[in-house]
């Protein structure tokens, strides 16, 4: 007798996902990623999450100057099937115009998360992991807190602390720049 | 598996997914489904259902002819997001020609699967689509027990009608009173 098993869904390529954006199936409205395959609608975002990646951004870019590009809310290319689109990212100085960031010009990868706490701890984690995303932050907007990933292996990262209350960060590439968690949840 | 934690798809209307095969994002090679709003893969055809499917769709054409329309493996539209493939219909006949218009639940007097390994999905998500859409009759072949589940009486999301024809049994239509299968037919 047949193994019984549930139909599955149709995954798409990113020249699939992209080709849907090409002709109208994908609009502006559409706030979506593509995760290993699958199109995955992005969770609406409240005033903190909008704030904490505002501060994050200004904060970054600030301290960084021209060492590093801070990406807000842009596609930061992985695999042949997923093409997340993560609230920041410190990206490796380049020409961008011609080619999306990949996994290997990431220098740090923030997710804000409200909603999808659980999601970004998981999924999005072992697949920042697997890609070897050197950092990983997710800020939690309810708790006002940050975790921190590092050291990414093939089940995920090796590393992690959190940080809360009245704590500085530092980032991996660039020791020298720190932030306060009082500035990023302000 | 993929997605973890409960996320939401993007799900897709009729004309988007129509759009995907005008666009060749969708191929001939993808055996697809839509079903409420999600792209969803066929199972492969094994020996057995190729089989059944061969035998209904003949034995149906022979027995119907010239009384009613009798398609295999075409899609049928039921809502703004859903068009699954059923593997056999059965059409009453009417006016507008199928090429004018596309066939709808109100066109059809059966709605046929044959199930190997789908027999799960069959008997819960595709009966729940066809009751809603007030298909009158929905048979399940059971490829495997050499059944047939027959359910009439379309209220809701579920028939208030379920028959099981086993061994020697013989199927009638309703539309067609006159007309019989024999499951020694369907499953020769």
């Amino acid at each position: 007798m047949a193994v019984q098993t549930a139909p599955t869904r149709r995954r798409f390529s990113r020249e699939e996902y992209y080709r849907m954006a090409e002709v109208g199936i994908l609009g502006e409205d559409d706030r979506v990623e593509l995760i290993e395959g699958e199109i995955v609608e992005m969770s609406p975002i409240g005033s903190r999450h909008v704030a904490f990646v505002m501060n994050l951004g200004r904060l970054l870019t600030l301290r960084l100057g021209e060492r590093a590009f801070v990406s807000v809310q842009s596609p930061v290319v992985l695999t042949a099937d997923t093409e997340p689109q993560p609230d920041l990212a410190v990206l490796r100085p380049r020409a961008y115009k011609e080619r999306k960031p990949q996994a290997d010009d990431v220098l740090l990868l923030i997710e804000a998360a409200d909603a999808s706490l659980a999601y970004d701890r998981t999924t999005k984690l072992r697949l920042y992991a697997r890609a070897g995303i050197p950092e990983y932050w997710i800020v939690d907007c309810a708790a006002e807190s940050v975790e921190v990933y590092r050291n990414p292996g093939p089940e995920g990262y090796r590393d992690v602390t959190r940080a809360a209350g009245t704590a500085t960060l530092t980032l991996r590439a660039f020791p020298d720049v720190a932030l306060t968690t009082t500035e990023i949840f302000a | 598996m993929a997605v973890e934690v409960a996320t939401t798809r993007r799900r897709f209307t009729r004309a988007e997914y129509y759009r995907m095969a005008e666009a060749g994002i969708l191929g001939e090679d993808d055996r697809v489904e839509l079903i409420e709003g999600e792209v969803i893969q066929m199972s492969p055809i094994g020996r057995l259902h190729r089989a059944f499917v061969g035998n209904l769709g003949q034995l149906l054409s022979a027995r119907l002819i010239g009384r009613a329309a009798v398609w295999v493996q075409n899609p049928l539209a039921l809502t703004d997001d859903t068009e699954p493939v059923p593997d056999v219909v059965v059409y009453r006949p009417r006016a507008v020609p199928f090429k004018e218009r596309e066939p709808d639940a109100q066109d059809t007097l059966l709605v046929i699967e044959v199930a190997d390994s789908s027999l799960a999905y069959d008997r819960r998500t595709k009966l729940r689509l066809y009751a809603r859409a007030g298909i009158p009759e929905y048979w399940i072949v059971d490829c495997a027990a050499e059944t047939v589940e027959i359910y009439r009486d379309p209220d809701g999301p579920a028939y208030r009608q379920m028959t099981r024809a086993t061994g020697a049994a013989t199927l009638a239509l309703p539309a067609f009173p006159d007309i019989r299968l024999t499951l020694a037919e369907i499953f020769a």
